[in-house]
């Protein structure tokens, strides 16, 4: 028996093990490794940082909004958590007025941990006044809710995830509709996100942005490619673009320029121990994926090696 | 403290699953059924302080908003299809569900049918937009099933099979990617929070 052959009843807790390793490793010894942003992220990054104030501006004044919808519980945590950290962290950064909501049960106290773990590193952020937490509300109302969203938003949710009515927050100041809260991004490991798009976009042309698990990312490419969407984080990788471009830009009051992210400073992240962990997760965890790929691959030429060397050998024994 | 306990519990929960990779033992059952009662436990009271309570209790019991009593009753009657006899009775919450559905039929077909295929038809401008063109025609043939996929036929929709495989091959991909980040958010979970190895 050649190792070939052997290769084929191998146990596959041993490819378990393997993978295990490819992973862990990684994540304990990091290394440097390039990030480089695509266009779908890079033009979601660009339109929400166009809803900050201008230096002369009151951000309380400004007459633009984002509302981040999370529809998702626990299980897919690991690829949209560090997406909407990145997000919050970003309208946190730069004054942007940020609202968010829930139809999912298992989702508000994902909500409420993502509010508050970003909140910890800005402490001027106040609620009611920098960002809204809607909550939680039933899926029945979701329909309404969309709908009442593109006529008046404070009367559609009426009151927010503290029992205040939204109509008697500073926040909602200039922001009425859709009109205002101009950009939604939802989050989901499903194609939950379509609502917005056929109610919220096709009815009220509002801009919906989506936060996607790496599975739903080539069923939203085509909606991507009509402009439906106006932007797409996709799993893991989406995560740590847009976590890169809020380290760039947003953390720094920096401008969006391409020529500045061509600059290799921005790719020693994940070693410079200055930048603490949580600023750069989603892009260590990258590194690991890149590995475990590698280690798939292997693992994909080496079976089809193996097959193709047993059939061979069958068919030269009769 | 608090945080510490929690973290451990999660922890020692995450390798009770990932135990089931050797094979399927106890512990992983246990997780499984503590998972499955925690997230019924949740939602419940959740749905009765978020549901029941604003949109029933309130306008009912305290504004007297006594024409709520008409969805209420017809909500209640979802709790028949537990019954043999008068399970029908459930179908008309069903049937106003069925409603809102076809409220969003129009809309629909604009966002998923009209404007994707006025995507579709694109002037041909550029090597995407051929590749798109190429790719959108040889996949429909490939579903017209009334003729027998022979001949010239046969190999214009031999290339929208390939098309489709790319496409597979693409959405497979992904999937590994989005499964290996499952278990990655699990190990930094792990070496992070509960280790704190890497800070």
């Amino acid at each position: 028996m050649n190792i070939f052959e052997r290769l084929q009843m191998l146990d596959r807790r041993w490819i378990f093990l393997v993978v295990a390793v490819a992973i862990i490793v990684p994540l304990i010894i990091p290394f440097n490794s390039k990030t480089y942003t695509t266009e779908p992220t890079e033009k979601l990054y660009r339109i929400i940082d166009s809803f900050a104030p201008g230096p002369d501006e009151k951000p309380i004044e400004k007459d633009r909004a984002l509302l981040l919808v999370f529809t998702h519980d626990a299980s897919t945590m690991p690829e949209l958590f560090p997406m909407e950290i990145a997000i919050l962290r970003h309208c946190f950064a730069r004054n942007i007025k940020v609202f968010t909501l829930t139809f999912l049960p298992s989702a508000a106290p994902i909500m409420d941990y993502a509010i508050n773990t970003v909140k910890e590193e800005f402490p001027h952020v106040k609620s009611g006044e920098h960002y809204v937490n809607f909550g939680y509300k039933i899926g029945a109302l979701m329909l309404p809710i969309i709908l009442g969203m593109g006529e008046d938003i404070s009367e559609a949710v009426d009151i927010d995830a503290e029992g205040r009515k939204l109509s008697s927050l500073p926040i909602m100041k200039n922001i009425k509709n859709y009109n205002e809260m101009n950009l939604i991004m939802d989050f989901s490991g499903s194609s939950a996100g379509g609502a917005w798009i056929v109610y919220a976009r096709s009815k009220f042309g509002a801009n919906v942005g989506a936060g996607v698990t790496a599975v739903m990312a080539a069923d939203e490419y085509p909606y991507l490619q009509t402009g439906q969407l106006t932007g797409m984080l996709a799993g893991l990788k989406g995560a740590a673009e847009y976590e890169k471009l809020v380290e760039v830009f947003a953390l720094k009051k920096r401008e969006f320029s391409r020529e500045l992210l061509k600059d290799p400073e921005y790719d020693n992240a994940i070693t410079n121990p200055d930048i603490p962990y949580k600023f750069k997760q989603a892009r260590i965890g990258m590194n690991a994926q890149s590995v475990a790929h590698i280690m798939i691959i292997v693992f994909i030429l080496i079976g089809n090696i193996g097959y193709f060397i047993t059939k061979y050998k069958e068919k030269q024994q009769g | 403290m608090f945080e510490m306990i929690s973290n451990w519990v999660a922890a020692f929960l995450t390798l009770c699953i990932f135990s089931f990779l050797y094979k399927d033992n106890p512990f992983y059952k246990f997780a499984e059924y503590l998972f499955i009662g925690v997230t019924a436990g949740y939602t419940i009271p959740l749905t009765w302080e978020m549901a029941f309570i604003p949109y029933v209790y309130r306008p009912l019991f305290l504004q007297h908003k006594f024409i709520l009593l008409i969805p209420a009753f017809i909500g209640i009657l979802y709790i028949f299809t537990f019954n043999r006899k008068l399970n029908w009775l459930s179908r008309y919450p069903i049937a106003f569900g069925m409603g809102m559905v076809g409220m969003g039929v129009p809309l629909s077909m604009h966002a998923s049918v009209l404007v994707q295929m006025r995507g579709a038809m694109i002037p041909i401008e550029n090597i995407n937009a051929l590749l798109v063109f190429i790719g959108t025609i040889t996949i429909l043939l490939y579903f017209y099933f009334s003729k027998a996929h022979t001949g010239a036929y046969g190999k214009i929709v031999k290339v929208g099979i390939w098309y489709m495989m790319i496409g597979f091959g693409a959405s497979f991909g992904y999937t590994v990617m989005a499964r290996i980040s499952l278990l990655i958010g699990r190990v930094q979970f792990l070496v992070a929070d509960v280790l704190h190895i890497i800070k």
